[in-house]
């Protein structure tokens, strides 16, 4: 096992440990930090296998953007802390056992293939390459998603300023939902 | 040398399993998009390292859209969950059962 | 298509004549609905046209040799060819021209009649899809077509029997008239069918050339020819859906002669010798026809003795004279049935014209009551009707006695003397009815008049129609005309027979030998059924009650019309109602109500179970949603 075979089971080690910590926060402040762990290392992940543009785009889009969109609204909002009860089994009961079979087909696939054993070499494919590549092959797909981001932020516009309008509606709607809510 | 692909969809697929995991079980709708971003980050893993793996840079290309997928959805999503959060005044899935 | 093509002028005439009163239909009922006066001269224009192009139509080709044919294909599909076109002959030369002088008539008549109706424009619109429907029936080159026609003209019976559609018995007539005919005419449908099977081409000139026909066994050619038979039966009322026409009378007057009289119920017949050499062929189906000619004959004139309707006289004679023209081309003569057909419509038409006047003025159908309010006054309707009923009696020199003469020849030609008696006995209760009818009219009688249940009528005015009365020319001109039809068209007798005669399609006598003795016979019992009339009616101090009214029992069946309408009724309440219709009833209760009721509980039950399942909760879809991912997962792979 080479260096970076190493510092791949390391890396992975941490990145489990660090979700696995951060779905079982019940402080979602907590939760979302450690999940910026989690990130980073999946980011340090993607450097491992030669993609050093996506490793930085990782780090500023997942851990940088996203974590802090999500810091942001935690924050902002204030949810109340002991608001979420425990776990409860009718949920976790089956969604264990549906993640445990879900595991074993994975193990099982991994093991069965073919040509899945041998180390992967060092690659990298510099942000150059790899720009050029995109742009070549993949230019009609970037403007997709370049207008799906342009909806996105017409939708979340909207969606802000559309609570205006109604306040008193909500304000009574919100009075009457706690009775129908049942477990 | 680094490690076997097979190491790689096992750490995926951990992950993934993870974040199945949260998105399903924890009654909070935040943490449900956040299950929802480490199954999508899970994802993106497998394609970097198939990319690897098959000396190919589509997978790469395909954690790119990942990436902004991911950036819109949290971005709506997060919108929804707020405006949800402001008519409601709870974060409970459960509270959000009109349509039952 | 066998037959010489069009010439573009007689396309153009006849395309005029055909299709002139559907548009003028379509135009009055979308645009002049409002305004009566513009959709009755519409209509008559049309019909006007109509009769000019008929007419025009028969002056050139009235030495027409070979039938004109023009056809397209309308449905045109592998194996199945149904050709849509016309087909000229000297037989529909003679029935366009009878039936635009009819529709003219009446529609000119109905000027008066209908004058301040609140239907008047419906009414014309009516009118006019009748007239379509009518001539594109009588130059129809298929039998498909022809049946296409066929059902409109149904339909238009239908839609003008129930005209006055507030009153319940006239819609109630319009559904029977239509109910029965539809039997008839399912009958007809079947029988068009097994032909199409058997020869692949329904084309009239086809179907009356032996050579189409060869290959054909003979029971099927009787099967199909008793089927379409069947539509005959229904169309013209004969035996046994006979009673419908009576119940027609509901209708306006004006209707009743065109449609109930001249044109429609004959149409029957003219689809009779359409097919004649085609018909001919089955000499089995050629005496069930001939049987069920003389029967409804019979039965409708013994109806027609006891009734005291004037319309419904009329209509169960138009039944009768059917019956005669079913005899004479059942007894094989194209030509007395043809020439009666087209006698018949003149003079018939008269009769319904003239009662019309009369029921126009006092507002009355009962004979008595007529006759008690002065009709006889009423010169020009009076005088006309006398014409009309010796005409339909058969005296000398008026047109029904040619007509009747050349039937009775045919019927003596027949080896088997029952029919030729029957007809004769025919010939004498023809008689006696119409002048039954006459001399009630003539000869008023208060005590034998028992005041009918109605309204009161207005008393008696100055004789004739009244001069200033609108429409009053309207009315007296087409009865006129028709008078003079009636008294001129027997003398053109010789040339409609080479007319006819010449222009048959293929096959078939053209009229059998008649005994020397056979037309005096059938004058001297049209006599003798005027005198017996005379006596009964007529004479002073007779008291005008009928040999038949002495006889309860006989009066009792005439009046009730044989009780066959019993009969249906009894058919109709025993097996379709308490038979059929109970097990369609009870089949859709309890086995597809029930089945359904069962689904729809099933689902309400199931929804429920679902709906306890249905928390409304996104995480146990998410859960729902990974579950079979997982599982799908472990499908693909192992």
């Amino acid at each position: 096992m080479t260096l970076y075979g190493i510092l791949f089971y390391l890396i992975s080690a941490v990145v489990i440990a660090a979700t696995a910590v951060a779905i079982t926060r019940q402080n979602m402040v907590h939760a979302v930090v450690y999940l910026i762990v989690s990130f980073f290392g999946t980011a340090m992940l993607f450097y491992l296998f030669g993609a050093p543009l996506l490793a930085a785009l990782e780090v500023i889009i997942y851990a940088g953007a996203i974590m802090v969109l999500f810091l942001f609204v935690v924050m902002m909002i204030r949810a109340p802390s002991a608001g979420e009860s425990a776990f409860a089994p009718i949920q976790w009961v089956p969604a264990a056992f549906f993640c445990l079979v879900y595991l074993v087909a994975a193990v099982l696939m991994a093991f069965r293939s073919p040509g899945m054993n041998e180390p992967l070499k060092m690659l990298s494919a510099s942000p150059r390459q790899f720009a050029l590549y995109v742009f070549e092959y993949h230019w009609f797909s970037i403007e997709v998603v370049s207008m799906l981001l342009l909806l996105a932020v017409i939708g979340a516009l909207n969606l802000g300023a559309g609570r205006k309008a109604g306040v008193d509606e909500e304000r009574s709607y919100r009075d009457k939902t706690p009775q129908s809510v049942e477990d | 040398m680094i490690a076997p692909f097979r190491d790689i969809l096992l750490l995926a697929a951990t992950l993934f399993a993870l974040g199945a995991f949260c998105a399903v079980v924890r009654r909070n709708l935040i943490m449900i998009v956040l299950g929802i971003e480490i199954m999508l980050n899970a994802a993106a893993i497998v394609f970097v390292g198939a990319s690897l793996h098959l000396n190919n840079l589509d997978g790469q290309t395909f954690v790119l859209f990942i990436l902004a997928v991911a950036a819109t959805e949290v971005s709506v999503g997060l919108a929804i969950i707020v405006y949800a959060f402001r008519r409601t005044g709870s974060f409970d899935p459960r509270h959000f059962n009109l349509l039952r | 298509m066998v037959g010489s093509p069009a010439h573009p002028v007689d396309l153009a005439a006849l395309i005029a004549a055909t299709m002139l009163p559907f548009a003028s239909f379509l135009a009055i009922l979308v645009v002049t609905r409002g305004r009566p006066r513009l959709s009755a001269w519409l209509s008559i224009g049309s019909v006007t046209i109509t009769l000019a192009c008929s007419i025009a139509l028969l002056a050139l080709h009235s030495g027409l040799t070979t039938p004109i044919g023009f056809s397209a294909d309308l449905i045109g599909s592998s194996g199945l060819n149904i050709p849509f076109g016309f087909l000229l002959d000297r037989l529909n030369l003679l029935m366009i021209v009878v039936v635009s002088t009819i529709c003219f008539l009446v529609q000119v008549y109905s000027l008066g009649y209908m004058a301040g109706d609140p239907g008047f424009s419906r009414y014309y619109a009516f009118m006019s899809l009748f007239t379509w429907a009518m001539m594109s029936l009588a130059v129809s080159a298929n039998l498909l077509q022809l049946y296409f026609f066929w059902e409109l003209v149904g339909l238009s019976s239908y839609l003008l029997i129930g005209f006055w559609y507030e009153k319940f018995s006239a819609t109630q007539a319009g559904k029977k008239a239509f109910v029965m005919t539809r039997a008839g005419d399912a009958a007809f449908f079947i029988g068009i069918l097994l032909l199409f099977i058997h020869t692949g081409d329904l084309g009239i000139v086809n179907l009356d050339s032996r050579a189409a026909l060869a290959g054909v066994p003979p029971s099927f050619i009787t099967l199909s020819a008793l089927l379409i038979f069947g539509g005959i039966v229904g169309k013209s009322a004969q035996f046994p859906l006979l009673t419908w026409l009576p119940d027609a009378m509901e209708g306006p007057t004006p209707v009743s002669a065109l449609l109930h009289s001249a044109t429609m119920v004959a149409a029957g017949v003219y689809l009779f010798a359409r097919l004649f050499p085609f018909f001919s062929m089955s000499a089995v189906a050629m005496s069930v026809f001939l049987a069920i000619g003389t029967i409804s004959m019979l039965l409708a004139s013994t109806m027609a003795m006891v009734s005291r309707d004037i319309k419904k006289v009329w209509a169960f004679s138009t039944i009768s004279q059917l019956g005669f023209m079913i005899m004479a081309l059942g007894a094989g003569s194209y030509f007395a049935g043809v020439f009666h057909l087209t006698t018949h419509a003149g003079f018939k038409a008269l009769l319904f014209l003239c009662s019309g006047v009369f029921i126009h003025r006092f507002e009355t159908n009962d004979v008595y009551e007529l006759s008690r309010l002065g009709a006889k006054r009423m010169l020009i309707p009076m005088v006309t009707m006398v014409l009309g009923a010796a005409a339909l009696s058969g005296l000398p020199p008026l047109s029904g006695y040619f007509s009747k003469e050349a039937v009775m020849g045919s019927l003596a030609g027949l080896p088997n003397p029952v029919w030729l008696g029957a007809g004769l006995a025919g010939v004498f209760l023809t008689a006696y009815y119409s002048f039954r009818l006459i001399f009630i009219l003539l000869f008023p009688r208060e005590t034998a008049v028992t005041i009918p249940v109605g309204t009161p009528s207005p008393p008696p005015q100055a004789a004739g129609i009244p001069a200033g009365a609108p429409g009053a020319w309207a009315m007296a001109v087409p009865l006129i005309v028709l008078a003079t039809i009636t008294v001129v068209l027997g003398f053109f007798e010789t040339p409609l027979k080479n007319f006819i005669g010449a222009g048959m399609l293929a096959g078939g006598s053209v009229g059998g030998e008649a005994l020397s003795w056979t037309p005096l016979a059938a004058l001297a019992l049209a006599l003798a059924g005027v005198g017996l009339a005379w006596v009964e009616f007529g004479r002073k101090g007779a008291r005008q009650i009928g040999f038949v009214d002495r006889i309860p029992i006989l009066h009792r069946l005439f009046a009730e019309r044989w009780y066959i309408d019993r009969f249906y009724g009894l058919l109709v309440n025993l097996v379709i109602d308490r038979g059929i219709s109970r097990l369609c009833y009870l089949n859709d209760r309890k086995v597809i109500d029930g089945g359904i009721d069962g689904l729809c509980e099933g689902a309400v039950e199931s929804g429920r179970v679902m709906a306890v399942l249905q928390t409304g909760m996104v995480q146990y879809r998410l859960l729902a949603i990974f579950a079979v991912l997982a599982l799908l997962a472990l499908y693909f792979y192992y």
